[in-house]
């Protein structure tokens, strides 16, 4: 499980003047569910194309199975990837496009057979094995696609974005049938997106890239809970992020002076120095509502703007007298009680433990 | 406009639809029928006379100076597709995969300057190339090597051939290449296809109709040309388009010629719909 099965070592791509990628240093475990998760252009596609063998890193080491990969040729790598578009051959069958890698590799033709007919079987769509794909609807494709690239029994399958141009009910029917998949037949997927909702759910461990470079790495919860920096903080979302100056540092807790008002925070691991710009991170989740000012602790006086309901969780987006805006993401049946109306003032409040100091950079 | 519950023809529509219509009429539909009428006439004492017989018919079509010729052109006009389809796809290949945007569109560019100067004036260039005491014969001396005939010969029809269809061709396929979706190239490398066996399995079958709409194109200016195989092909073994020339020269007979130009005309009739219909045969070929 732990064995690193990818080793990205200092690699660096660039495209003329452009440095896409600016140093990658990570492993990549045998068997594990890896998400590549960045805004658009932060150079998650071209990680994933350097380990198919599409583009070479300009500067760096990638070593599969401790073999470097560098001058591989794409063919002669067994590194299938499950494009954004799909790329199912439109002249083939849904069968013969899953043939074709075992017909590349010379697998004869009724093994060729057999096997893509378990594979068609095994995503559900073994009815469709005669269509031709024009014929197959966004869901169907999805699983040609995904049987074309694992009736090679890869050891790891690389993803782009590949449930993007689904509707919203088959993204989550997908991403079921993707993680059991996954766990099913134990081989390593490395999947790039763009959508936290899909990696949180999907991964084991995420790795949040912005502008070419690992922002962080870590578990769905280490990423929600503990934002490394800034932009993880931001891009994770629905997160309140509070800035200003170190007023004092008292063991594991440390007094932060902000536009909107002193706050406690754990230190946690961070060096915090007094006088220094600090920033900390308190998740929507985790901040209560009240309407009485609360005794004591973390607090902030604030006017209700507008509510967002995504079925039984709501978010609200509030204001403080600083202009400052806080996010509170609690269920609705919770809000009911106190049902606060727009420019309503309330009372924020959260726990010391709950806050999270950023490592700035 | 079927909907309309007074349907009343649009004026505006059919006043720019007319002059079309009427060029179509004047310059094709009308000699067309003209001409097979032609077909049925009868030649005396060197003046063509109205009738309706078939011997015009019967007489080319039981020759055998007509079949020969017939199928030498037939043959000729192949090989000169053949030959312009794979002398053209691995330029067009390049200039669609390897070359940049802006090249492909100075290449193209270059590419239709040939039909900025007359056919025939670039086919006699070609004497001055091909002759015995030409530029290819006075370089391959210096190596000791010829004369070799080139002119009037089957080798000198094909050159001509080429001048005329070959920048079309690389033209049309460079087109074709240029719009396939790259991510299917790649999806091919990444399941285990090597670069060469790439053009048999994905590129060929998603440019097929394109592909095939250029060697239609190509034979058909093959098949009717008449001055690469005169001038340069010598007309010894005379192809269609000649025999057109050599039948209405010798006894005015036109209308024999008119059975020869409607046997052409069925047959690239035929060519040009078996060809259309192979290209978008359904669920194959590109979308």
């Amino acid at each position: 499980m732990s064995k690193p099965l990818v080793v990205f070592d200092k690699v660096q791509k660039h495209f003329g003047s452009f440095v896409a990628v600016k140093e990658l240093d990570f492993e990549i475990r045998e068997g594990e569910f890896l998400a590549i998760m960045g805004p658009s252009g932060c150079g998650k596609t071209t990680t994933l194309r350097m380990l198919a063998g599409l583009e070479a890193p300009s500067i760096g080491e990638i070593r599969l199975n401790d073999r470097v990969m560098n001058d591989v040729a794409p063919h002669e790598r067994d590194t299938p990837l499950v494009w954004q578009s799909l790329a199912l051959f439109p002249f083939l069958t849904a069968r013969e496009n899953v043939e074709f890698g075992l017909k590349m590799r010379g697998v004869d033709k009724a093994e060729r057979k057999e096997r893509a007919l378990k594979w068609l079987d095994k995503m559900g769509i073994l009815e469709f094995e005669n269509r031709h794909i024009s014929t197959l609807s966004g869901g169907q494709k999805q699983r040609v696609a995904l049987a074309r690239s694992l009736v090679m029994e890869p050891q790891i399958l690389l993803l782009d974005e590949p449930l993007s141009a689904l509707d919203a009910h088959l993204v989550i029917r997908m991403q079921a049938v993707l993680t059991d998949l996954q766990r099913e037949l134990g081989i390593t997927f490395v999947y790039v997106t763009h959508s936290q909702s899909e990696a949180f759910a999907m991964a084991d461990r995420v790795i949040i890239m912005g502008k070419g470079e690992i922002a962080q790495i870590g578990t769905p919860k280490d990423i929600y809970r503990a934002p490394a920096n800034q932009f993880v903080a931001e891009f994770v979302g629905r997160n309140n992020i509070l800035s200003g100056k170190v007023a004092s540092v008292d063991g594991n807790t440390a007094r932060i002076t902000t536009a909107s008002g002193d706050f406690t925070v754990p230190t946690n691991e961070v060096l915090l120095i007094e006088g220094h710009k600090a920033s900390f991170v308190i998740s929507a989740d985790l901040v209560h509502i009240t309407l009485e000012e609360p005794e004591a602790g973390n607090k902030a006086y604030c006017k209700l703007i507008s509510e967002e309901f995504v079925g039984s969780m709501v978010t609200l987006f509030l204001e403080d007298a600083q202009g400052h805006e806080f996010k509170v993401q609690m269920q609705e049946r919770e809000l009911s009680k106190i049902d606060p109306h727009s420019g309503d003032e309330i009372w924020l409040s959260w726990d010391t433990q709950s806050a999270h100091v950023l490592n700035e950079g | 406009m079927s909907s309309t519950p007074e349907r009343r023809p649009n004026l505006y529509a059919l006043t720019w639809r007319l002059p079309i219509i009427f060029w179509q009429f004047i310059f094709f539909v009308g000699p067309v029928l003209f001409m097979v009428a032609m077909s049925f006439f009868l030649v005396k004492n060197y003046r063509m006379t109205e009738a309706f017989e078939f011997v015009n018919w019967t007489r080319m079509l039981t020759r055998g100076f007509f079949w020969d010729s017939y199928w030498y052109t037939v043959f000729i006009a192949s090989v000169s597709t053949v030959c312009a389809m794979c002398i053209a796809f691995p330029a067009a290949f390049t200039l669609a995969f390897r070359a940049s945007e802006s090249t492909r569109r100075w290449a193209i560019f270059l590419l239709i300057i040939p039909f900025f100067t007359s056919y025939l004036v670039r086919t006699f260039s070609w004497f001055v190339i091909l002759s015995e005491s030409g530029v290819v014969n006075a370089m391959l001396g210096y190596i000791g090597l010829g004369p070799y005939t080139m002119l009037n010969t089957n080798f000198g029809t094909l050159v001509g051939y080429m001048t005329l269809t070959l920048p079309l061709v690389v033209i049309l396929q460079t087109v074709t290449m240029a719009n396939i979706d790259k991510t299917l190239v790649e999806a091919a490398r990444n399941l285990g296809c090597s670069p060469l066996r790439t053009i048999w399995q994905v590129i060929i079958p998603l440019s097929k109709t394109g592909l095939i709409i250029a060697a239609i194109f190509c034979f058909i200016l093959s098949f009717g040309d008449f001055v690469a195989p005169f001038y340069l092909g010598g007309s010894q073994e005379p192809t269609l388009p000649i025999l057109i020339l050599d039948t209405t020269k010798s006894g005015q007979q036109w209308p024999r010629a008119a059975v020869v130009a409607i046997m052409m005309m069925l047959t690239l009739f035929a060519i040009a719909f078996t060809g259309i219909a192979l290209a978008y045969r359904k669920g194959r070929g590109a979308k």
